[in-house]
């Protein structure tokens, strides 16, 4: 069984858990977010299930992505439940839209990952430079020897469509 | 549908709305279930199904039944909290229609300040991460304002909505609980107060969100025969949707647009049995864990077009003495949070005409229709009124009554 200790939390991923025990394990070895893949229709899910969402095959394979992405929707937390993330407040948890499978197979799917925005160093960006539409690649902070906690990080490419910042 | 107006709500109560109950969730399940037996006038031999909801904070019905001298031919106690009510009046209708039972009461209590607060702080916050909860809860990502925001800020981006037109959203609820003798907050505030008010989450202001109380709430569901004979005026079930989904619940971000929520799929089930449109009715309940998720369910049922709730909302249709009033007991956000009952049993007092507020003569019906601080709120005329009931934004539930 898998146990991180990551920002005062207890991140735990017992041998049967059969969704999560190789996801952070692959993140580690590969530095480069892995995505279950359907060996019969090919689409990519996330988060990691046993089933095919759209031709409920049960067979799977993990397949890389670029990391790369847009912040599709965001938050900005400054009051923290977690006690770990008070020194951390503001943070912003981001909602990337990847751009692997954007819009398939219907227009409204798109593969879409929760993270914190960070610097290069792991820190919160600061507020400001939060907004929807900024370009972002996916960043690996490694926890333990099998362990990695993906997150994003700005990147310098033109933003995706209208950029967008919450005003106040 | 087959069950329009032939299942009804025929009692309702709850215990005091605190956040020092100083007492246990058996206790306080017992005096809001038998609070709501009396308001029915039901005694112990006239309830024989209990049903209630909880997230591992509170006690069963078989511990609360007996300690009525209830004997119970059914119960069933689910996980859950929001959008929980609707979907349990809807499976005490079943239960009463397959002959299990014959009148069902249905609680939720909570310490939910005190012991177990729903904000998630405390020993919530300790917890071991584990699961579906890895995708989320790592990246600080743990409450239900955190879990909504992204949804609330997608739609401001989309459609312009802005923190100014969803704080009408409190505004118009602290005015309703002005006049609620029952509601923890009882203070009018204003849009500037919301939007001044320190920061939680954003877009969240503090008072966009709603409050942690401890208390019980229940209500009973009997067949329209029997409800005929009881104390009060029946208040008819004309439809009923229980949570209701958008797919991919365990990660709705998946499949969008974000900004939809679970009415998009329930409003017509639940229109469809009652017979009914959106203009047909005169009291939403549309739940308020935050400013947004009101908002939000009003545009998705169709009260206004999709994109159009900030106006909706802050355009004083939804205030006492506007055209559709919502959440008139002031409900989460400042009379107590109870995960949605209230929100019905509301509905129920002003379907009776006997909505407990400051007019002396309240419980004979006489009401002045005066909705400064202090007075009334019942709602003139109140017909058809409407639930809307809220998990998150994939899972949602609908209930619509008449009297």
């Amino acid at each position: 069984m898998a146990s991180v200790e990551y920002r005062g939390m207890n991140l735990v991923i017992p041998e049967n858990d059969s969704e999560w025990r190789e996801h952070f394990k692959l993140a580690r070895a590969n530095h480069r977010l892995m995505l279950r893949a359907c060996k019969a229709c090919g689409l990519m899910r996330y988060p990691p299930s046993h089933g095919c969402p759209w031709c409920m095959s049960l067979e799977w394979e993990w397949k890389p992505v670029s990391g790369g992405g847009h912040i599709y929707s965001y938050e900005v937390v400054h009051h923290a439940i977690q006690p770990g993330f008070k020194e951390w407040t503001p943070y912003a948890v981001v909602l990337v839209e990847l751009d692997e499978q954007r819009g398939a197979p219907t227009p409204d799917e798109a593969l879409r990952v929760i993270a914190n925005l960070v610097t290069p160093e792991f820190r919160p960006e600061p507020e400001a430079n939060v907004a929807i539409g900024k370009r972002v690649r996916a960043v690996f902070q490694d926890l333990a020897p099998d362990f990695a906690l993906p997150q994003f990080t700005l990147t310098d490419e033109p933003p995706e469509g209208r950029v967008w910042r919450f005003p106040g | 549908m087959a069950l329009k107006d032939k299942y009804c709500i025929v009692g309702v109560g709850e215990t005091e709305y605190s956040r020092q109950s100083a007492r246990s969730t058996r206790a306080m399940a017992v005096e809001a279930v038998r609070n709501a037996m009396r308001d029915a006038g039901l005694g112990k031999d006239g309830v024989d199904g209990m049903m209630s909801y909880q997230s591992g904070d509170s006690v069963f019905a078989n511990w609360v039944a007996p300690d009525l001298g209830i004997r119970l031919n059914f119960y069933m106690d689910v996980f859950g909290g929001g959008s929980s009510t609707e979907a349990l009046v809807g499976l005490a209708m079943g239960a009463i229609e397959a002959g299990m039972c014959h009148t069902v009461a249905i609680f939720r209590s909570m310490n939910g300040y005190s012991d177990f607060r729903i904000g998630g702080t405390g020993a919530r916050a300790a917890q071991p991460v584990r699961g579906l909860d890895l995708a989320q809860v790592p990246f600080g990502m743990r409450s239900a304002g955190q879990n909504f925001a992204p949804t609330f800020m997608r739609h401001m981006y989309e459609y312009g909505t802005t923190s100014e037109q969803v704080a009408h959203v409190r505004v118009a609820h602290s005015k309703h609980a002005s006049q609620n003798p029952k509601a923890f907050l009882k203070d009018r505030v204003t849009v500037a107060d919301v939007v001044g008010s320190r920061w939680i989450c954003k877009p969240l202001h503090l008072l966009d969100c709603c409050l942690e109380t401890d208390n019980a709430t229940a209500l009973i569901v009997t067949s329209a025969e029997r409800a005929r004979n009881l104390r009060r005026k029946p208040i008819y079930i004309m439809g009923v949707a229980g949570r209701v989904n958008k797919p991919r619940t365990d990660f709705h971000w998946a499949h969008g647009p974000i900004t939809r929520v679970a009415g998009y799929h329930a409003k017509d089930i639940v229109f469809g049995q009652a017979g009914i449109k959106p203009d047909d009715v005169n009291v939403t309940g549309s739940y308020d864990a935050f400013t947004f998720t009101t908002m939000l369910q009003l545009e998705e049922y169709g009260f206004c077009k999709k994109g159009e709730g900030g106006q909706y909302v802050s355009s004083g249709t939804i205030e006492l003495g506007g055209k559709r009033p919502n959440n008139t007991s002031g409900s989460h956000l400042c009379e107590g949070y109870t995960h949605g009952i209230s929100m019905v049993i509301e509905n129920v007092r002003q379907l009776r005409g006997q909505v407990d507020d400051y007019c002396p003569g309240w419980e004979d019906g006489k009401h002045s229709y005066d909705y400064s601080p202090g007075k009334c709120r019942q709602v003139k005329d109140a017909r058809i009124t409407m639930n809307l009931g809220w998990a998150m934004p994939p899972t949602g539930s609908a209930l619509i009554m008449r009297n």
